[in-house]
Parts: C-alpha cells; structure tokens; sequence
C-alpha cells in the first residue's frame, strides 16, 4: 500500500532491434515516487528515457520489468486513468475540430456529457485563454495555441495527476510563462504534476522535485532545493546599499568566521526583459 | 537589466530554510498569481465532481465517440468524395448503354451499377479504413485518446464502426441512385409496353407488363445490395487488422490489394486444388488456413444472378451474410489482439 501519485519500482525498458540486431535499453532500474500535490519533473538529454517512462505510466508502452503505479493502482489498468489527464510533446489534435468539439470529444471519452461538460468545457476555455476561438478549427491555431487547447483536453475531466510531456516546447517565451503559471495554479488546486522538460530555468522555477536521467539511467533525484542549494552558502540581496555598508557587512562577515565568496550586480532574468519588452510593444500597438 | 542599486552578496554557514520559505513564495509572485484567489477558483470549479465520474469496462458511449469521430473525419476526406462521384456516375451512365430489349436494358443497368457499387464500396473500405490507426499514430493523437480511460479494444470499435457507416452512407446514396434510375426505366418501359399493347387482350397485356416488373425493380436486389455492404465492412475489418502492424497507409493498402484478388480467385484455386491433390486432412487444414487469411470474396458476389434476375434464396443469404460477420468478428478480435500488445 503507497500514497504515493505515482510509483515506479526497478522499472527497465529494452526495445530489441529489428532482425535481431541487438537491443536498446531505454530506462534501466528506475525508481521514483511523487507525492500527491508535487510538481515533479523529469529531467534528461535526448534520448535519455523521459518520454518511454512517461508511456509506460500511461500505459502506452509495456515495461519489460518492474512496475509502475499511479494512486496504488497498477497503471496498465485502464481505470488508472480516470485519475490522469496527458499532455503529449507537441500536441497534434484532430485539425477538422473547433476547440469546443475538441474538447467535448475528450470529454465524453472520460465518460462526461450534459450540462456538467458543457460548463466544464467553457470554464476551462476560459483558463486557458481561448474563449475567443472557441469555434475556429485547430488547423488554423498556432503552436502555442494547440499547446494550450492540449492542456484543456487533459484538465477536461478534473484529473488529479497531470503528466505532461514538454510542455512548453515550441512556445514562445510569453505562452511559455503562462502556462507555467497555470501549472502553478493547478499545483495550488492540489494538482499533483509529473512533467519532462528541456528548459532547466522553468523546470526550477515550478517544481519541488526533480529526477535526472541520463541514458536511461536515474543519475540524480530529489527535493529541487536539496539538489542544488549550495552548502553553507546563502545569497544576500541588498538595496541601495551604500558602499560602506557593504564593506561593513563583509567586514563582519568575515569577523564571524565566514567568508564573501561572491558579490555581483543584481540582473534580471533574459525572459524578464523579454516579456516587459514585447508587453510595452504590444501595448502601444 | 541589471537593476544598479541592488546587490547580490553570497556568504558561507548559513542554515537554508529559510531560502526554501522565500523560494516558494517567490514561485507565486513569478507566475504573477494570488494562491488565494486560485484556490478559491478552483475549489468552486473542481469540488463536485472531482474524479466522481464512474470507470465502466466497455461503454458503448465510448465507443461511439470514437465512432463519431471517425465518420466526421472520413467525410471530410477527398477520397470519399471522388470514389462516391465515381459509383454514382458510373450508375447513372449505365442508362446509356446499348439496349436491345428491356430485359437486356435491366440486365446491363443491373449488372453495371451493382458491380460499381461493389468496387467502389470495395475501394472506399480498404482506401478508408487503412489510415486511421497509422495516421493516429504518426500524429500522436493517440497517446492523448489512450491516455483517457478508453480501452484500446474499444477505440478499434469505435475507429472500425466509423468506418462502416461511412460505408453504409455510400452504398445508401449509390442504392438510392441505382434503385431511382431503375424505377424510372421500368415506368419508362412499362408505359411504352402499355401503349404499344393498347390493342391486345388484357390477359397479354398484363403478363408483358408483368414480365416487366419482373425483370425491373424487385426486393431481391435488397439482400444482393445488403451481402456488398457486408463484403465492404469485410474488407474494412480486414484492413483495419493489417493496419495495426502496418507502420504505413501504402503499405496497408498494398497489402489490401493483394488480399482482394486473392480472395476473389480462391475460392476456384481452392476447387483446383482439391480436384487434383483430393482432400486429406493436411490439405484440409491448409486450405483452412488460406481461406482465413483470404477470404473467399467471390462468395459475395451475388451481382451476376441478381443482373440474371435470379432470386437469392433466403438460406443462401443467410449463409453468406454470417460467413461475412464471422470474418468481420474473426479480423476485428485479431485486429484486437495485435493492437493491445502494441508499443506505441
């Protein structure tokens, strides 16, 4: 018995080569365990067996050992995914679809219909800022876009694991942020979220722990702040701070026994400047 | 950029839970959103019916779904439209046909516009039915289908029943051609019969008139028509099997061509065979194999006697129509098999 989100024990995947060539292992002994309300992330190179464990939580893909579990019940089991909501990387919906039947599609395959999923399908139309094409046809949505009507389709049947596989690849650095931000709203709801990603910063910024895998191998895992906060060391930020005041602290810094082992100029972040830069523009347009 | 009046100082042997506090609460101010006001949100929206929604083995609403889905999505494809405009030319033209007699006139108009909406039929199960399972794979829209509480085997349901009754839509339009073109060369004929027997005794009048009708629009043609539907959902069935090995729709339809002309000579290759070599057991059995592996299509072929006026016996269509569903529950639980184990 787990409370565990998801559990996966010495999972191994090997897919063999065609014309018995040989074989290659996609993830080899892997142990995690996300905790529900958790932002995890999934760390790791190309090829590194991100996506394949993230199949085989999803029942897509057959581990050739170990288990996988999501809210203790075994994930080859279909009724798991009542309690799952998906993001593939790049989305790619039935394009002759609006969102709204999009949407109703995914919904009455989680077993929804009526009055419940056509207010569900509106209120989330809204949190993904896509009530004004509610009607148009996906074929003529942008990249960003299709990536927010993908995380509606997940998020159609309230599920309380969102697996997400890139979700901000291909997005802009202002579509990007938001649905960071919607991540974060949904981890606030008590969403647990498992996610993959490439982009390091975001990835920081929104989860509480991470699993690094390198060739299909886990290589590091753990709380986010255990794994990269520096021993012993603590950043100080300071506002119009004199300069004698800074060499008064470091003066006393070092009468106590520690040591200023850096002392630089505050910076903004380059997606901060990029954002306020493309909001003025966009504002007086 | 750099904001000038801040400075950033890092010094050793400090305890860190505090930066734990402080990193959490600046993911909030980051995102720009109230925890609050999001919570609040939420909650009013997600409380009633988080995860209430109950998990069934099979659903038939599932499935039709899916099976909606599919039927939308094949309309809007090309093809249709091409193979349906095809049939119904071909029908409409067969009117045009050198004639000699009535009967032959009925015969040729029969024999043409069933056997278009055989190959037509035949074509739009295999063209249609060979990309939907590849094609959802290379788009990945399965991963978010399968990703739902959907069993796979009901997704092949609902992607094979799609299919079908975009094959009934077909041969619902070419039958209602086929039938309205037909009603209105024997009323044609039937006047003209009447007019130029104006003069002869009723008793011959009638049994011309009556020959008419007999080799005009008939109910027999019902149970020929419902047996090339059959032939159709077969064929669609079958493809639908290939394609969950298939990696591309070429090689499906390829494979579906193949099939097709083998099905349609071995039912003679088979009596060839047992003609020559007689019918010991190993033979038997092989036969048997070959005959599910190809189904002997020429068994549906009804379109000669039907154009001969002969009626269909009700044993006959009977035995046909579930030697066609047993194929069609035979490649559908295959295509069943085969898909479950699938890596995707």
């Amino acid at each position: 018995m787990s409370n565990a989100a998801v559990l996966v024990r010495r999972l191994t995947k090997i897919y063999p080569l065609p014309f018995r060539r040989g074989s290659v292992e996609a993830v080899r002994d892997l142990d995690i365990e996300v905790s529900p309300g958790q932002v995890y992330g999934l760390l790791g190179p190309n090829g590194s067996g991100k996506s394949t464990t993230l199949k085989i939580i999803l029942g897509l893909v057959n581990p050739t050992s170990g288990e996988t579990r999501i809210f203790d019940q075994d994930s080859r089991e279909v009724a798991s995914r009542v309690a799952v909501g998906f993001l593939p990387e790049n989305p790619y919906f039935y394009k002759y679809l609006t969102a709204e039947e999009t949407l109703r599609f995914f919904g009455r395959l989680s077993g929804m219909h009526g009055t419940a999923l056509r207010s569900r399908i509106t209120e989330l139309l809204e949190v993904v800022g896509l009530t004004g094409a509610r009607d148009r046809r996906l074929s003529t949505y942008s990249k960003g876009m299709l990536q927010r009507i993908g995380l509606a389709q997940a998020l159609i049947h309230r599920p309380q694991l969102l697996i997400l596989d890139e979700p901000t690849a291909g997005v802009d650095p202002a579509g990007s942020r938001e649905i960071c931000e919607l991540i974060v709203r949904l981890k606030n709801d008590g969403i647990t979220i498992l996610l993959s990603s490439h982009l390091l910063a975001q990835t920081q910024e929104i989860c509480d722990r991470v699993a690094i895998l390198s060739q299909g191998r886990l290589v590091r895992e753990g709380s986010l702040m255990d794994l990269i906060s520096r021993r012993g060391q603590l950043e100080l930020v300071l506002e119009n701070a004199p300069a004698e005041l800074l060499k008064e602290v470091e003066a006393l810094v070092t009468l106590r026994g520690g040591r200023v082992v850096e002392r630089r100029q505050s910076t903004n972040s380059l997606e901060q400047l990029f954002l306020e830069a493309t909001a003025k523009r966009t504002g007086q347009k | 950029m750099s904001d000038p009046s801040q400075t950033s100082t890092r010094t050793d042997s400090v305890p860190n839970s505090s930066a734990i506090e402080s990193e959490s609460s600046a993911v909030h101010r980051a995102s720009g959103s109230d925890p609050k006001t999001l919570t609040n949100r939420s909650a009013a929206s997600s409380t009633p019916s988080r995860n209430s929604f109950g998990y069934r083995r099979f659903s038939p609403r599932r499935i039709a779904t899916i099976c909606t889905n599919t039927l939308t999505e094949l309309t809007r494809l090309k093809v249709f439209y091409f193979l349906l405009l095809f049939g119904l030319l071909l029908i409409a033209g067969s009117v045009f046909l050198a004639r000699f007699s009535f009967q032959q006139e009925f015969q040729i108009l029969k024999d043409v516009s069933l056997g278009a909406m055989s190959i037509f039929s035949s074509l739009l199960a295999i063209v249609a039915t060979a990309r939907l399972i590849p094609q959802d794979i290379e788009d990945r829209t399965i991963y978010s289908i399968l990703a739902k509480p959907v069993p796979r085997f009901e997704y092949l349901l609902g992607r094979l029943g799609g299919a079908l009754l975009l094959l009934a839509i077909a041969i619902l339009a070419m039958s209602a051609l086929f039938l309205t073109v037909l009603y209105v060369r024997e009323h044609s004929v039937l006047n003209e019969t009447a007019r130029q027997m104006a003069s002869a005794p009723a008793e011959q009048t009638n049994q011309a008139l009556q020959a008419v009708r007999a080799s005009g629009l008939n109910p027999d043609l019902v149970p020929v028509i419902a047996i090339i539907y059959i032939k159709a959902c077969l064929l669609a069935a079958l493809t639908l099997f290939v394609s969950t090995f298939a990696t591309t729709n070429i090689f499906t339809v390829m494979v579906m061509v193949f099939v097709y002309f083998i099905g349609h000579l071995q039912g003679t290759a088979r009596e060839y065979w047992l003609h020559e070599h007689g019918a010991d057991w190993i033979t038997r059995v092989f036969l048997a194999v070959v005959a599910l592996l190809f189904p002997d299509l020429q068994a549906f072929n009804l379109v000669d006697d039907a154009a001969l006026g002969h009626a269909i016996p009700l044993m006959i269509f009977g035995k046909i129509a579930a030697l066609g569903m047993f194929y069609i529950a035979v490649y559908t639980a295959m295509a069943g098999a085969v898909f479950s184990a699938k890596e995707l």
